[in-house]
C-alpha cells in the first residue's frame, strides 16, 4: 500500500493506493479526511490514518505534505531568531526594499521585520561582487554575540553575509566557528537556503528559515517517531513546494522548501494525470474556501520560481523567500468568499471570505453575509442532499436573510444578486487565469483545464467557457487531489545559482564548469541519503535576458551537454521573449542564475482504473430540478450520484453530477463522459 | 444584470492596465523604471478620459489623461491619428508634462477603424542626453540644456517605425541601447493594453463597452465625492519655500488656498513666488499631478483610479510662477518642487484628518545621478536612483522607517549586490542614523546613511536634497524630525556638505554619504510609555541621551 497525507488549513486528507500483491496493479482507493489539529499536527494524520483503517506495517511508501512551516510564519509561532551580518548593513531587513504599495495610502504601516534590530548583530568582514575578499573575517565578536543570544533566549541564528551568493566562504567559517563556540542553537546560512543574488531577499529568505527551523525540526523528527511506533518501516518522504518530494533528512536542513507543498502536489498530480490521458498542456485551477490557486503546465512541466513571497498583497510588501516554489497565482475568491457592496454602490466578492466558522449562511452557523456557495444554492446548482458531504440541509432561511441587504441596496431580486456573485467570482477567476495564460502569450484553447479542490468542478465549466478551453477534466477524489498528488512524484531537488555571464564563446567553459559544479553538489546531497549518480536525473536551465534588462525569462536547455551549440539556446530564447513580451532584440544576451533540477524517479503505481459493472446511465439519476444557469437559461436539470457512474457513460447538459466531496456542474453547452479512470471529462460543444 | 456585466468589464479595464504595468517593467532597460518603477501606464477612452492607471509612482496621476487630451489636440482633423501610429512626448509645459526625462508613449486603439481608446504609458528614460550623464542639472537655466525634446511626434506611422526619429536619438544620448530599449518596452507595454481593450470590445460590444466606461467614470465621482463629505469644509491657508535653486539663492515661497465643500476641492496656488532661473521650477501640468496624489490620498486611496475621481478637484496658478513654470525655463528638478507642493496641502490639512495624514515626512525625493567608467569593464555607467528615509509618525503609529518619499510608490530600492556589480560603487553603510528629532508619543521613523565609495577615478554626482535647511515637521507636540544632505568624504578626510550639486568631481577612494531625514514626531513625548521607550534605546532608534533629555528616562 502506499500512503500520502496532507495537512490543510481546514482538513487533513489521505488517500491510500492498495495494490493486488501478485500482478502489482492497483486495486482500490481509499480515501480518510479529519479536521486539521494545529496545536498538534502529527495527531489529524494519525486520526485520518485511524479513520481510514490503514495498517502502517503494510505500507511502502509513505508521502507527507504539511503546513506547519507556513502556519508557524503566519501565526508568528516560529522561533526567537537572531541575525547575523555583514557591518555596516544589519538595517538592510528592515529598510527592505522600501516600497509602499498601498500607493495612495499615506497612513501605510510598514510590515515589521522578523527579528527586532537588537537582534541584528554585524561582524567585520567584506566581499566584492566578484567573491573576492576585501576585508577578513574577524570572529572576535562572536563569543560577545553569543552571549546576548543566550541572555535573549535566542533559538536560531540566521547567518547572511554580502555577496555569498557568489563565495559563501565567509559563512562557512563563520558557521564552524558558532558551532564551536556553542552547540546549542540552531544555525542557518544564507547560502543553504538560496545561491541568488539580491542581499535584501537572501536575508529574508535566511531569517525566515531560522525562525521555522526549530519548529519543523521538532515536527519532523516527531512525526517520524509515532508513525515508526505505529509500525511504518520506512522513513516518510515530505512534499516540498518545488512539486517534487524529498527524504526527511534533506528537509530537516532547510525545511523552508516545505513552505508552499499543499498547492504543488496537486498540480503535480494533475501532471502525472496529464500523462496518462496523454493531455501535456493543461490549466490546473484548484477552488477551496477562501482562495482559488491555479497554475500553467506546458508539455508536461510547471516553471518554479523563486519570487515567492508570503502576506504579499496589492497593498502589503510581503515577506520574500528565495527558495524554488511552482509558480502559482493565488486569489482570494473561494466558496466562503463574501460578496459585499462599496460606498459607489459597486458589488464585490471577497476576497473576505467566511471560513468554516460562521461558514456560509446556508451553514446556518449565524454567517449572515452571501457567499459563492449560497449564490450556487440560490441558483440551485447544489443538491440539497449533497450540501456539505450530505451532512445537513442548507439553512433556506439563513440565505434569505443575508441576501435581504444587498437586494435592498441593489434593487435587484435574490436571484439576479445570486447570477451576479456568481458572475463577479467567475471573472476574478477567469483574470487569474488569463494572468498564467493570454498574459504570459499562452492560448488558453490550446489547453485542457484540470478543476481540482471543492469548488473547482463548480465553476469550472463556465471558466472553461470563458476561455474557450474545449475540455474540462473533474479527476475522482478531486477534492483530496493534492494528496493523491503527493503518490504520483518524484524525488527532487531544485539548484538554482546567480552567476552573470553574456552568453557569448569564450563563455561555454563557464557555462559547462558551473553546471558541473552544481552537479557535484546535488551528486554529493543525493549520495548522503544513500542514492548512486545512475539515479539521478538532471535538467538544465538558465534564466536569460537582454543586456541591460532586468527581469529574465526561464528558458529549458533540452538534451543539453558538451556540444549543445550556444546559437541553439539564443534563439529559444528570442523566441520566448517574443512570446512572453511580444518583441525580440538584436542585442547581447545574458545569463543570470543557472538553474539545474536533480531528480531520483520514484517507482509509481499507476493510475487506478474503474471498474466497469454495466450499470446504466439511468441508475445513476436521482433527482430532476431546475437549475439557473444564467445567460444559457432556467433548465430542468438531471441530477446523477457520481459514486454510480462508470467507463463509457455519457451525459448531455444540463446536469449535475453530485458526490460527496464537490459537485460538476455541466451546462447546456456541455457534454460529459466518464473515461477508464473515472475522470469526467466535459467537452464545450460548438454553439 | 447588465450593471454586473458593467462591473466585469471595468475589472477588466484595470486587469489590462496591471498586465502593460507588468510588460513595461519586465522588458525595460533602465533600472530607474524596472527597479524604481518610477513609471504609469493607463488606458483612455477615444477623448482622454482616464479609465484604468497602474502606478509605480504616486506623482503621474494627471499624467495619462492629460497627454493623450494634448495629442488629441495636435492631431485633428485631417491630421487624425491613423490605426499603427505611435506618438512619443515629454514636453514639461503641456500634456501632463514634468520634465523631459519622463516619456510618454501615446497608442491610439482602433475597433473597426474606429478610435476607440488611447493606451498610453510615461516613464523614466535614464538618459536622453543634455549636459549631464541622466539629463539632470540643478545649473540648468534653459530647457536646452536638459536633452532631447520630443514635441508630440509620430515615432510609428500606420505601423511603420519612424527611422530617423530612431536615429536621432541614438546619436544624442549616451546610453542609446537603454534609452531605445525602453522606447521599445513603451510600445511594446501599449500594444499588450490595446490588444486587451479590442478583445474586451469584441466581447461585449462597443456600445457595452462605452456605458461600462460612463459608469466607471460616475462611480468614481460618487465614491470621491462621499469621501470628501468627511473632510472639515472650510478654507486653509499655508505657505511652503524652496531654500535653493541651484545657485545659492533663496528662499522660494510657495503659497497654497485650500477650499473644502462637500463637492469641491480648490487648490489655489495664486500668489507663489515667479519661476527661478535654475532647474527647481514645476510646470502647471506637474503641480496638477501632484495635487491630484495628495487629493486621492484624502478621499479615495483605495480606489482603482480613474477620471471620473478627480472631477471635484480643481488647481488654480496663475502662469509663470515657481509652479506653473512657462517655456523655455528649466526643469528637470521640477520634482523637489512638485513633493514640496503636495507637502504644503499635506501640512495644512493633516490636522483635520490625522487618519489620513500622518506628520511630515523626509520630503524629497534624494535623487542621485552618479556617472563614471566601470572599474572592471570599462564602460560608461550611470547610476540613478531615488533614496529611502524617515517618515512622520501619525495618531496611531511610529513613522516607517526605510520607505521612498511620497512621490514615489511601488518604487524599490536598487540591491547593493546588483549596484556593485553594475556601477563603479561600493557601498560602505546602509543604516538608520541617529540625527536626531522626531521625538513624540508617536516616534518618527528614522533617516538613513547610504555612503557610496567610489572605486574608480573619474566619476561625477549630481543629486538634489531639498530639506537641508528646514527640518522635517512635527505634528500636534511632536518634535520636527532631521535634514536630507549629501556629504562628499574627500579620501583625505575633508568633507563638504550640499542640498544641491551638479557633476561634482569624484576621485578613486572619495565617498558620498547621503543623509536622509527623520520623519516628524506626534503628540507630546511625555506620553510615551517608559518601556517602548527604554525598547527604542535598545534597538539603538534613540539614543540613551535623547531618551533622558526628550522623553525624561
Amino acid at each position: 500500500m502506499r500512503v500520502a497525507t496532507d495537512i490543510g488549513g481546514t482538513f487533513t486528507d489521505l488517500v491510500c493506493l492498495e495494490f493486488d500483491q501478485e500482478s502489482g496493479k492497483p486495486t482500490g482507493v481509499k480515501v480518510a479526511k479529519s479536521d486539521t489539529t494545529t496545536s498538534n499536527f502529527e495527531q489529524g494524520i494519525l486520526d485520518t490514518i485511524e479513520k481510514g483503517k490503514v495498517d502502517l506495517k503494510e505500507i511502502e511508501f509513505f508521502a507527507h505534505g504539511t503546513t506547519v512551516v507556513i502556519n508557524a510564519l503566519t501565526e508568528r509561532k516560529g522561533a526567537k531568531t537572531a541575525l547575523i551580518t555583514t557591518k555596516g548593513f544589519r538595517d538592510v531587513l528592515e529598510i527592505a526594499r522600501c516600497n509602499r504599495p498601498d500607493l495612495f495610502n499615506f497612513n501605510f504601516v510598514k510590515q515589521p521585520p522578523f527579528v527586532p534590530r537588537f537582534l541584528r548583530f554585524e561582524v567585520e568582514e567584506r566581499m566584492n561582487y566578484k567573491g573576492e575578499v576585501i576585508k577578513e573575517l574577524n570572529m572576535a565578536t562572536l563569543k560577545a554575540i553569543l552571549k546576548t543570544c543566550k541572555e535573549e533566549n535566542v533559538e536560531a541564528i540566521a547567518v547572511c553575509l554580502l555577496h555569498a551568493y557568489k563565495n559563501p566562504e565567509h559563512e562557512v567559517e563563520l558557521v564552524k566557528e558558532l558551532h564551536k563556540l556553542d552547540s546549542s542553537i540552531e544555525i542557518i546560512t544564507s547560502h543553504q537556503v538560496t545561491r541568488e543574488w539580491r542581499e535584501y531577499e537572501r536575508t529574508s529568505s535566511t531569517v525566515l528559515s531560522g525562525y521555522v527551523l526549530p519548529i519543523a525540526k521538532k515536527y519532523l523528527n516527531q512525526l517520524k517517531e509515532k508513525l515508526k511506533n505505529q509500525g511504518l518501516k520506512d522513513t516518510p518522504y515530505i512534499m516540498q513546494s518545488n512539486g517534487g518530494i524529498t527524504t526527511l533528512n534533506d528537509v530537516k536542513n532547510n525545511p523552508i522548501t516545505m513552505v508552499e507543498s499543499g498547492p504543488a502536489s496537486g498540480v503535480f498530480g494533475a501532471i502525472a494525470l496529464g500523462k496518462v490521458i496523454g493531455k501535456k498542456n493543461l490549466i490546473v485551477l484548484d477552488i477551496g474556501g477562501t482562495t482559488a490557486k491555479c497554475a500553467l503546465v506546458e508539455n508536461g512541466q510547471v516553471k518554479i520560481t523563486t519570487n515567492y513571497k508570503i502576506e504579499h498583497s496589492r497593498t502589503e510588501a510581503g515577506y520574500p523567500i528565495q527558495t524554488p516554489v511552482i509558480d502559482i497565482v493565488e486569489i482570494g475568491n473561494g466558496g466562503g468568499s463574501i460578496a459585499w457592496i462599496d460606498e459607489g454602490g459597486k458589488m464585490h466578492v471577497g476576497p473576505k471570505s467566511a471560513g468554516a466558522q460562521p461558514g456560509p449562511a446556508a451553514y446556518g452557523r449565524g454567517g449572515k453575509n452571501l457567499t459563492t456557495t449560497d449564490a450556487n444554492i440560490i441558483t440551485g446548482r447544489i443538491h440539497p442532499d449533497y450540501f456539505l458531504g450530505g451532512e445537513l440541509q442548507p439553512d433556506y432561511p439563513s440565505i434569505d436573510n443575508a441576501s435581504k441587504n444587498l437586494c435592498e441596496k441593489l434593487n435587484a431580486s435574490k436571484e439576479d444578486i445570486a447570477k451576479g456573485i456568481l458572475r463577479i467570482a467567475n471573472s476574478n477567476m477567469v483574470n487569474a487565469l488569463k494572468l498564467i495564460s493570454v498574459n504570459k502569450g499562452y492560448d488558453p484553447r490550446d489547453f485542457t483545464m484540470v478543476v481540482i479542490g471543492g469548488g473547482g468542478s463548480m465553476h469550472g465549466a463556465d471558466l472553461a467557457r470563458e476561455l474557450q478551453v474545449s475540455k474540462l477534466i473533474v479527476p475522482p477524489h478531486a477534492g483530496v487531489f493534492s494528496a493523491f498528488g503527493m503518490l504520483m512524484s518524484d524525488i527532487r531537488r531544485d539548484f538554482i545559482r546567480t552567476n552573470v555571464i553574456t552568453l557569448e564563446p569564450e563563455q561555454r567553459t563557464t557555462i559547462q564548469s558551473t553546471f558541473a559544479e552544481m552537479e557535484g553538489e546535488a551528486i554529493k546531497n543525493f549520495k548522503s541519503d544513500g542514492y548512486t549518480d545512475d539515479d539521478i536525473k538532471f535538467t538544465y536551465y538558465t534564466d536569460l535576458r537582454y543586456a541591460g534588462q532586468e527581469h529574465y525569462v526561464k528558458v529549458l536547455l533540452s538534451n543539453f551537454d558538451d556540444t549543445t551549440p550556444l546559437e541553439s539556446i539564443i534563439r529559444h530564447f528570442h523566441k520566448e521573449h517574443k512570446k512572453h513580451y511580444s518583441f525580440e532584440l538584436n542585442t547581447t544576451v545574458e545569463l543570470v542564475n543557472f538553474h539545474l533540477v536533480a531528480e531520483v524517479v520514484v517507482d509509481k503505481p499507476d493510475f487506478p482504473k474503474l471498474e466497469k459493472t454495466g450499470k446504466k446511465v439511468e441508475d445513476a439519476h436521482f433527482d430532476t430540478r431546475e437549475v439557473d444557469f444564467d445567460d444559457l437559461g432556467i433548465q430542468q436539470t438531471a441530477f446523477y450520484h457520481r459514486n454510480l457512474l462508470e467507463p463509457k457513460m455519457q451525459i448531455k447538459g444540463p446536469a449535475v453530477i453530485a458526490e460527496k466531496a464537490t459537485t460538476t456542474l455541466v451546462t447546456p453547452l456541455h457534454i460529459v463522459c466518464v473515461d477508464e479512470y473515472g475522470n469526467l471529462i466535459l467537452t464545450l460543444q460548438k454553439a | 444584470m447588465e450593471k454586473f456585466t458593467l462591473e466585469i468589464i471595468q475589472d477588466a479595464l484595470v486587469a489590462a492596465g496591471d498586465e502593460m504595468f507588468q510588460t513595461l517593467q519586465r522588458t525595460s532597460m533602465s533600472p530607474i523604471i524596472y527597479e524604481s518603477l518610477d513609471y504609469a501606464v493607463g488606458i483612455t477612452d477615444s477623448k482622454g478620459e482616464l479609465l484604468a492607471q497602474g502606478n509605480g509612482v504616486t506623482a503621474f496621476l494627471a499624467a495619462l489623461d492629460s497627454v493623450v487630451r494634448a495629442t488629441l489636440e495636435k492631431f485633428s482633423g485631417e491630421n487624425a491619428l491613423e490605426e499603427g501610429d505611435v506618438v512619443i512626448a515629454n514636453t514639461p509645459y503641456a500634456g501632463g508634462g514634468t520634465h523631459l526625462s519622463d516619456v510618454s508613449v501615446i497608442f491610439p486603439v482602433f475597433y473597426k477603424d474606429e478610435l476607440v481608446a488611447f493606451t498610453v504609458n510615461k516613464a523614466h528614460w535614464t538618459e536622453l542626453g543634455g549636459t549631464f550623464p541622466g539629463s539632470v542639472s540643478t545649473v540648468a537655466t534653459e530647457i536646452y540644456q536638459e536633452g532631447l525634446h520630443f514635441p508630440f511626434i509620430k515615432v510609428r506611422a500606420k505601423g511603420k517605425i519612424n527611422e530617423a526619429i530612431v536615429d536621432l536619438i541614438k546619436s544624442n544620448v549616451r546610453l542609446p541601447d537603454s534609452t531605445l530599449g525602453d522606447l521599445y518596452a513603451g510600445i511594446a507595454a501599449a500594444e499588450v493594453g490595446a490588444q486587451r481593450v479590442i478583445s474586451i470590445i469584441e466581447k461585449y460590444s462597443l456600445d457595452t463597452f462605452i456605458k461600462a466606461k460612463e459608469d466607471f467614470l460616475d462611480y468614481g465621482e460618487r465614491m470621491c465625492i462621499e469621501a470628501l463629505k468627511k473632510i472639515p469644509n472650510g478654507v486653509y491657508k499655508g505657505t511652503t519655500e524652496i531654500e535653493d535653486n541651484g545657485f545659492g539663492e533663496g528662499p522660494f515661497p510657495i503659497k497654497a488656498k485650500i477650499t473644502v465643500t462637500d463637492k469641491e476641492f480648490v487648490a489655489d496656488f495664486n500668489g507663489s513666488h515667479p519661476q527661478v532661473k535654475g532647474a527647481t521650477n514645476l510646470a502647471f501640468s506637474g503641480l496638477v499631478t501632484g495635487c491630484r496624489s495628495l487629493f486621492k490620498a484624502v478621499t479615495t486611496p483605495r480606489m482603482d483610479a480613474n477620471g471620473g475621481a478627480f472631477r471635484p478637484m480643481k488647481v488654480i496658478c496663475e502662469p509663470g510662477t515657481i509652479v506653473s513654470a512657462e517655456a523655455p525655463s528649466a526643469v528637470s528638478v521640477y520634482y523637489e518642487v512638485l513633493i514640496t507642493a503636495i507637502d504644503l496641502i499635506w501640512k495644512i490639512l493633516a490636522p483635520m484628518i490625522p487618519d489620513k495624514l500622518p506628520a511630515g515626512h523626509l520630503r524629497s525625493v534624494c535623487a542621485t545621478f552618479i556617472s563614471g567608467i566601470h572599474q572592471d569593464t570599462g564602460q560608461f555607467y550611470i547610476q540613478a536612483e531615488p533614496l529611502a528615509g524617515g517618515w512622520g509618525a501619525s495618531s496611531t503609529h511610529d513613522g516607517n522607517r526605510g520607505q521612498l518619499s511620497c512621490g514615489s510608490g511601488e518604487s524599490y530600492n536598487i540591491p547593493i549586490e546588483i549596484r556593485e556589480m553594475r556601477y563603479g560603487i561600493q557601498v560602505e553603510q546602509y543604516a538608520f542614523h541617529n540625527e536626531g528629532g522626531g521625538y513624540g508619543e508617536f516616534q518618527g521613523g528614522n533617516g538613513q546613511y547610504v555612503d557610496y565609495k567610489i572605486v574608480s577615478d573619474g566619476a561625477h554626482v549630481t543629486a538634489a536634497f531639498l530639506g537641508e535647511k528646514t527640518k522635517t515637521w512635527g505634528m500636534k507636540g511632536g518634535h520636527d524630525g532631521s535634514y536630507n544632505y549629501f556629504m562628499i568624504i574627500r579620501k583625505d578626510g575633508t568633507k563638504e556638505r550640499h542640498s544641491l550639486g551638479t557633476n561634482i568631481t569624484l576621485k578613486k577612494g572619495d565617498m558620498v554619504r547621503c543623509v536622509t531625514a527623520t520623519g516628524g514626531g506626534y503628540g507630546d513625548p511625555k506620553k510615551r510609555s517608559k518601556e517602548q521607550v527604554m525598547l527604542d534605546v535598545k534597538n539603538g532608534y534613540i539614543t540613551k541621551k535623547e531618551a533622558k533629555e526628550f522623553y525624561t528616562i
